[in-house]
């Protein structure tokens, strides 16, 4: 008896966590509004949780139902999610795309088939489909932290860099970024550059041998924040974080009391709670009167994190004080 | 193979050429490990250098204690893959607990000392060890299945416990007698960080269970072949639960001390560690078929890993070469191995004609 209590437990417990992998979608009725589909990347993330959070949240508000779906940067994934939402018959998507060649195909099939998509935080290497691409503008932001971070390394120095996800053509902007103004200044070395795929784990690991290969290193850039506090870790355990400035990029919740502490230099703010509100509000705008948004392309510039304004920043909202 | 073990005590032939065999194995992956050490001892003057020795060995530290796990798993002819879920989701666990965690329906919100909250991560990996080992054993689905399920299921479940934050308020409060969660976990005993002590005591404590107990025998017989073992009366089912309830636990003890090494409980941590403790056995002369395999070799093994990544780093080769290097590293250290025993087969051949 008992022993099949164990077995049906077993399956129980299976079964919750397979319908909680596939997430937390409320679709089937639709309401005056009717559905629009969020399909996004990894709510895992403080980042992408807050497109999430804001896109419901925006949604709800002009009277839509919302089904959220994350792809987790696998365009197979993703395709099936645009067929789904096809299937469903919702009113728009509101799309977080998984690279840039790979979502064409996708936001294709879903325009074919009378469905609006409006992109955000990254963008699509096509034009024409999609009815809007908002993006922040990841060159800009990149270029206010570094010329932060030059400053406080005193305008020379021997560093690192940090750099993510190689795939990710975010990656490739920022570090180009980056190097456009450091690499002007003759006083800057780069000693080594490591990936450590946006992750904080990998961060941590990377630093500690680099510290060991470099011991007298002075800065660090990185790509994200989370590499960045990852790195801080790393310096705190060798009781060399008042010694090297670390740079950021993201402007999430760590990272701002890591700037708070001055334990980083400062973090770019991805303005993705704008952005995501803003793809809504366009999605609403051409649902209700046919308006499209005035250009696809939409770049919305980063804000610059340092100790001044870091208080008023929560969940990715920048409050001026 | 299977016989020679069960025969362990009473043939001294038997253990001769069982021992002869493995003796083989580890010594390659000595040599592997050796010629590592050598290269980047030429390469980096940093390499050899104490106190990169003892970082490198944290980092070998955290896989060889999931490479422990997963060696009596292999032994068993089975297969973990939960094993990096397990890690992330513990180590959620002890963060969310560290946080405070409301009681349902009370309002209150309980702060357990730290020693609670490691029980309670531990006891969450030993849960999903223990339901892999159901599904495996009572229900007889394939491993590779079973695990790759719960390698979702466990991540899915750190991620609805974080719902999208990272746990960092680790330190605990005075006034709530929960400090001490860093200071204790990520400690450093005599000058060397606490993972190395528990992969050293997890190595000693898992070669007694391996080589001195009842369990450990049955292993041996039950991975070999696993009819014949229960026809001399092994209680297989028991073991196969046993081993997946063990590797949970290490999993588990492994999210722990990466979380207070990491200083925040992250619900992707531990992704693809599974992949790494694999490796790790298996270079250290296991055989992916079981009965085969020993602590020893798999402790090789995880350094071998962890030098080969570590010292990549340290001379700063390009991070798509690291991969293809390590990958390569895995598949000619098993190779050598079995164009060693086809050698062995065909002089046999020879010899009896």
């Amino acid at each position: 008896m008992l022993r099949k209590y164990k077995v049906i437990a077993a399956a129980a417990v299976i079964a919750l966590g397979l319908t909680s992998l596939t997430g937390c979608s409320n679709s089937d009725e639709a309401t005056a509004g009717g559905t629009i589909a969020i399909i996004t990347v990894d709510p895992a993330n403080p980042y992408w949780k807050a497109e999430v959070d804001t896109a419901i949240a925006t949604a709800t508000e002009l009277g839509y139902e919302t089904t959220v779906n994350a792809h987790g940067n696998d365009p197979a994934k993703q395709t099936q999610f645009i067929d789904a939402a096809i299937s469903a018959g919702v009113k728009a998507i509101i799309l977080d795309p998984a690279g840039a060649d790979e979502s064409v195909g996708a936001v294709q099939k879903a325009t074919d088939a009378g469905i609006p998509v409006f992109l955000v935080n990254a963008e699509i290497s096509a034009q024409g489909i999609a009815k809007a691409q908002i993006v922040s503008n990841n060159a800009q932001g990149a270029t206010l932290g570094a010329q932060t971070w030059v400053e406080a390394m005193g305008g020379k120095g021997e560093y690192v860099e940090l750099f993510g996800n190689p795939t990710d053509n975010n990656a490739q902007v920022r570090a180009d970024a980056y190097h456009a103004v450091i690499d002007q200044i003759p006083g800057f070395k780069l000693l080594q550059k490591e990936t450590a795929n946006w992750d904080r784990a990998q961060g941590k690991a990377k630093m500690e041998l680099m510290l060991q290969a470099h011991p007298n290193l002075k800065g660090v850039i990185a790509g994200n924040d989370e590499m960045a506090l990852g790195a801080i870790e790393a310096l705190r355990a060798a009781g060399k974080l008042d010694k090297v400035k670390v740079l950021g990029f993201d402007g999430n919740d760590d990272a701002v009391a890591a700037v708070i502490a001055g334990e980083m230099v400062a973090t770019v703010l991805q303005p993705i709670v704008d952005g995501t509100r803003a793809a809504v509000q366009q999605a609403h705008a051409f649902l209700t009167d046919g308006t499209a948004p005035s250009s696809e392309k939409q770049a919305i510039d980063c804000i610059l994190i340092t100790k001044e304004n870091a208080a008023g920043l929560k969940g990715f909202v920048l409050t001026t004080p | 193979m299977k016989l020679n073990a069960l025969k362990r005590e009473e043939s001294t032939g038997a253990i001769s050429r069982f021992n002869r065999g493995a003796f083989l194995v580890e010594i390659r992956a000595l040599i592997a490990l050796a010629i590592i050490v050598i290269f980047f001892s030429i390469m980096s003057d940093n390499f050899l250098q104490y106190s990169n020795l003892v970082l490198m060995t944290r980092h070998v530290a955290m896989n060889a204690i999931l490479a422990i796990g997963m060696l009596l798993v292999i032994l068993n002819g089975g297969i973990d893959l939960s094993v990096g879920s397990i890690v992330g989701l513990s180590g959620v666990v002890a963060g969310y607990l560290m946080q405070g965690a409301p009681i349902p329906f009370t309002g209150h919100v309980a702060y357990l000392n730290i020693w609670a909250v490691l029980l309670i991560s531990l006891l969450v990996g030993i849960f999903f060890g223990w339901l892999n080992g159901l599904l495996v054993a009572k229900l007889n689905i394939a491993p590779f299945i079973a695990t790759l399920g719960m390698l979702y299921v466990a991540r899915g479940f750190a991620k609805l416990i974080t719902n999208g934050e990272t746990f960092t308020k680790l330190d605990g409060k005075p006034s709530l007698g929960n400090t001490g969660f860093i200071t204790t976990f990520a400690a450093k005993p005599f000058g060397v960080p606490l993972p190395i002590w528990v992969m050293i005591l997890f190595a000693i404590v898992f070669s007694i269970i391996l080589n001195r107990t009842a369990f450990g025998r049955w292993l041996y017989a039950s991975g070999g072949n696993q009819r014949a073992a229960a026809l001399t009366g092994v209680p297989v089912t028991k073991v196969n639960i046993g081993i997946y309830v063990l590797s949970g636990f290490c999993a588990a003890a492994v999210g722990v001390l990466f979380t207070a090494d990491l200083h925040a409980a992250i619900p992707n941590m531990g992704e693809f560690s599974e992949l790494n403790a694999i490796a790790a056995v298996v270079i250290g002369g296991t055989a992916l078929s079981g009965g085969r395999g020993t602590i020893r070799g798999t402790l090789i093994g995880a350094f071998v890993i962890g030098f080969l990544v570590d010292g990549l780093v340290l001379i700063g080769v390009s991070v798509f070469w690291q991969e293809t290097i390590k990958g390569a590293v895995i598949i000619v250290a098993v190779a050598v191995e079995e164009i060693q025993r086809i050698l062995e087969r065909r002089q046999k051949l020879k010899s009896a004609s």
